[in-house]
């Protein structure tokens, strides 16, 4: 496929965006209105930015990433405008803002940028710690962090005007880590990779090795007690034990991995109420219909309304489901396109998934090889855990869904995520 | 290094398939069950915003109509223009307590057919017309609430029916309530104050309460004995104070608790005039329970009685159960013991008599006309059933006018105009009666002359309490209602 194809997709899905916003403004009475042309024309300088980044500074990168992304931003934005018109609209400058952004990433990586990234891995592992932490700000600080939903998971900033500026740093701390992780084991993963004993057939590195995945155990641990975030806290840690495995090929980690997280699991169970929340409305939303099992209820009432074809964009219900525009997107989606719209929108993360894993494998050089292994992981799992929560095989984690769920930050740090592994594509042989 | 990212990928993709098959078993699979759970307000406010057919009486008088929302044509308001006059008979289509009265038993025409089902969506492509139809009722406004006002206060029951069609011209059970008050979402602590009330607002006494019939049976058992050739109205019976019942202790006392007449010999019409407990308590024994049991199920008891609306069926209990049970038989006789009857069974019971013999089966929906007016189903009078022959019909309508004229009946006299009756007061011991008349009238005006028969119950004595009887308190009901018809609408 060539750059032309890719731009031709990009403009199909700046309409689909744009006829969207259109039915959504019939079934509100409004007609066609200013709000098309605003989505197409946002859309179109978006992803053409980056486009034309792509054409100048990265020719041979994938071009499926970008339309993929358009077409899952299409979707999402569309029911974000549903479900409320004004975070509709401002989700289409986060969208604008997010796409000169990952512009601007294709721009600093030119040359030998991802190199770069290689030499300053301790800059990226302070800077994704720092991320992670910043939320415990306190409250009367200029820059603080802010409580919604039982979790401390936003950032404030005072900004002139008595405004407020708020960001998920989370978002951004992922591909921060995930630049840290495979610039450190692009070093060590001979070192990790050895082994000296055997537990049964399980090949075990030293123990000394395994200090790394302590360590992330212990900062998700921290993130889940102190921020009371357990979609951020899954991630990290799925990003550290997943990035290991990848580098080392050893099952061990995997394995110890998956205790952690057994343990942490019970822990926190035992130990938090916000956790056991969760899992008792996963277990059984109507048992506590009225309270902590509504929000998961009223999503299957959603996925069961919408059933094959949906209830057509506008004309179901999604705005009766407590975050729609958020954690439960992919609820509304379901409901007002149907079960048709529900597999295009997990075909198209599937697609987004098998071009990343696709950039690793075609990559010769471990850095990027493992980087864009590590970047496509936590796209998954992030995608993967949001949208089990809501089809209830897994308690609901309270993290975005990349491209789809309303949020100026997830929306920049996924196309900035995409824009690296565009870079890496680009460079894949060399 | 490529083996580990294959494995990872695979291990992803997996998750992929199984997010494809939860989404596939929740929507496709599962998905009617969560559509249609009574939480889902999907469906609620959808049903409750859905544009339901008007209703109006059979004058015109509008009774219901949904109006559409200004600022959304998808959206309608029910509203019932009369207010709770109509409440029990229309009934509600309520998102939290259901469905009642009309609202529910015609709601195949009452909603829209625009759903989504095939047979709708080829109707729409074949240019049906999708909107919902409309119903007239075969009520008459003005004799409703004429009902309604002489009820008043008072907990009971008016069922009013043109014996010669079975067209329901009345039906009113009070207390009543305001519908609009049962729909909307936010209709939940204004109906749970309705449905926990003890006066039992909520429901259609006429049709969905039974109560002992008392003396008002006695048309039952004059119909029997005269059917079987048993008695006349001439037919003589002693004049006791009491009716000693054989083979117990119990007796049967009149009303007065004196003697009927002069105390030696009663006549069957005038005991029938005066309601007398102890000549139909030995009458009853006279006949015998097969045929009590058998006139009674001839008009109508002991079996569902079809009409636009589910009513209850009255009772009289099986003939062998009054085997070795004289007491019980000449109890039965009088309306006591088990009988339960409904107010719009005993209508029928008027109906039968004003009727020849024969019952018409009640009906409320004389029309229904689509969303242009026009008519695309009118009712047509049925024959029910015959409870006795035209002959004894005849004698049975000279006792009941002799009744309204010289006797028991008299609060239900109208000065030009002969009408028939019978009083019944229900006795429950130490407890006010639940008092009773049936009356129709005009009686022997020519053929093709309009009749009403009209059935009313009032709990408990009324407004008189423990001294409520038949012809004080429900027999001037039955006047008021007899009247407005008489007058006409408007």
């Amino acid at each position: 496929m060539t750059r032309s194809a890719e731009a031709a997709l990009l403009v199909t899905a700046s309409v689909v965006a744009a006829f969207g916003t259109a039915l959504i403004g019939f079934t509100r009475g409004v007609g066609l209105d200013a709000q098309v042309a605003l989505t197409f024309i946002v859309f179109v300088s978006s992803f053409g930015s980056v486009h034309l980044a792509l054409r100048r500074w990265a020719p041979s990168a994938n071009p499926y990433l970008f339309p993929l992304a358009a077409f899952l931003t299409a979707v999402g934005i569309t029911e974000v405008y549903r479900i409320n018109p004004s975070l509709g609209g401002v989700q289409r400058w986060s969208l604008l803002l997010a796409g000169l952004t990952a512009s601007a990433v294709l721009f600093l990586l030119r040359g030998d940028g991802v190199a770069a990234l290689r030499r300053y891995r301790f800059l990226f592992l302070t800077a994704g710690v720092a991320l992670l932490l910043l939320p415990l700000l306190p409250d009367t600080w200029p820059i603080h962090g802010i409580e919604a939903n039982g979790s401390r998971l936003w950032v404030g900033m005072d900004i002139p005007g008595g405004r407020e500026l708020s960001f998920q740093p989370g978002e951004l701390a992922k591909i921060a880590l995930a630049v840290f992780l495979a610039s450190y084991l692009a070093d060590h993963h001979l070192a990790m990779g050895t082994t000296r004993r055997k537990i049964g057939r399980l090949d075990v590195p030293p123990l000394g090795q395994f200090g790394p995945i302590l360590l992330a155990a212990g900062a998700a641990f921290a993130v889940l007690v102190y921020q009371r975030d357990l979609g951020a806290s899954l991630l990290v840690f799925a990003l550290f034990v997943g990035a290991i495995y990848l580098a080392t090929g050893k099952l061990a980690y995997l394995v110890v991995g998956g205790g952690l997280v057994a343990i942490g699991g019970i822990v926190s169970y035992q130990m938090f109420d916000h956790v056991q929340r969760r899992v008792s409305a996963w277990l059984d939303p109507f048992a506590d219909f009225s309270d902590t099992g509504y929000q998961v209820a009223q999503g299957l009432f959603a996925l069961g309304s919408g059933s094959l074809t949906g209830s057509g964009v506008g004309l179901g219900r999604p705005d009766l489901i407590p975050a729609a525009a958020t954690d439960f997107i992919f609820a509304a989606v379901a409901e007002e396109m149907g079960l048709a719209g529900a597999i295009a929108v997990i075909a198209a993360y599937a697609l987004l998934v098998a071009a990343g894993f696709g950039i690793a494998l075609h990559t010769r050089d471990l850095f990027r090889k493992f980087l864009a292994a590590s970047l496509t992981l936590v796209f998954a799992v992030q995608s993967l855990l949001i949208m089990a929560g809501v089809l209830r095989l897994f308690p609901i984690t309270g993290i975005t869904l990349p491209f789809m769920s309303y949020g100026g930050t997830s929306l920049l740090a996924n196309m900035t995520l995409l824009a690296l592994l565009a870079r890496i594509s680009h460079g894949a042989r060399t | 290094m490529n083996g580990p990212i294959r494995h990872l990928a695979a291990a992803v993709f997996a998750a992929f398939a199984v997010l494809v098959g939860a989404v596939t078993f929740l929507q496709v699979i599962q998905g009617p069950t969560y559509r249609d759970d009574a939480r889902n307000l999907r469906v609620l406010t959808g049903r409750a915003g859905a544009e339901r057919g008007t209703i109006i009486t059979t004058d015109g008088t509008l009774v219901a109509s949904s109006a559409a929302d200004p600022n959304d044509p998808q959206q309608f308001t029910r509203s019932y223009p009369e207010g709770s006059a109509y409440s029990h008979v229309v009934g509600y289509a309520s998102i939290i307590f259901g469905s009642t009265g009309l609202e529910n038993s015609q709601s195949a025409a009452l909603v829209s057919d625009r759903d989504a089902t095939i047979s709708g969506v080829i109707n729409a492509i074949l240019g049906g017309d999708l909107r919902p139809k409309g119903l007239r009722l075969t009520l008459l406004d003005n004799v409703q609430q004429a009902a309604l006002d002489a009820l008043g206060d008072q907990r009971g029951a008016v069922v009013a029916i043109d014996p010669s069609t079975g067209a329901v011209l009345a039906m009113v059970s009070t207390p009543t309530f305001a519908p609009e008050s049962l729909l909307g979402v936010n209709a939940g602590p204004a109906g749970n104050a309705l449905e926990a009330d003890e006066s039992e607002p909520l429901r259609n006494r006429a049709i969905d309460a039974t109560y002992p019939p008392g003396s008002t049976f006695k048309i039952v058992t004059a119909a029997a004995a005269l059917e079987a050739g048993l008695a006349g109205g001439g037919t003589t019976f002693p004049d006791d104070e009491e009716l000693e019942l054989p083979g117990s202790s119990a007796t049967i006392r009149n009303y007065s608790g004196e003697v009927c007449a002069n105390g030696e010999m009663v006549t069957l019409t005038q005991a029938f005039v005066s309601s007398c407990n102890t000549t139909f308590g030995a009458l009853g024994m006279l006949v015998g329970a097969e045929r009590l049991v058998d006139t009674a199920e001839a008009f109508g008891f002991n079996q569902p009685i079809p009409f636009d609306l589910t009513a209850l069926a009255s009772v009289i209990p099986n003939a062998s159960t009054f085997v070795n049970d004289l007491p019980g038989v000449a109890q039965s006789a009088i309306g006591q013991r088990d009988v339960q009857a409904t107010p719009l069974q005993m209508a029928l019971v008027g109906a039968a008599i004003a009727n020849g013999g024969e019952i018409m089966e009640p009906y409320l929906v004389s029309q229904v006309f689509n969303s242009e007016g026009r008519v695309e189903s009118e009712a047509e009078p049925v024959v029910w059933r015959r409870a006795v022959s035209p002959a004894t019909a005849a004698a049975l309508e000279d006792l009941m006018q002799k009744a309204v004229a010289a006797g028991t009946g008299f609060g239900a006299q109208i000065e030009g105009v002969t009408i028939g009756g019978k009083t019944g007061t229900a006795e429950i011991p130490d407890e006010a009666p639940d008092v009773w008349f049936i009356g129709y009238g005009p009686i022997g005006a020519a053929d093709d002359t309009p009749q009403i028969v009209v059935a009313v119950v009032v709990e408990d004595g009324g407004s008189l309490g423990i001294d409520g009887t038949g012809g004080s308190v429900a027999a001037p009901i039955a006047r008021a209602v007899l009247e407005a018809f008489l007058a006409g609408p408007g």
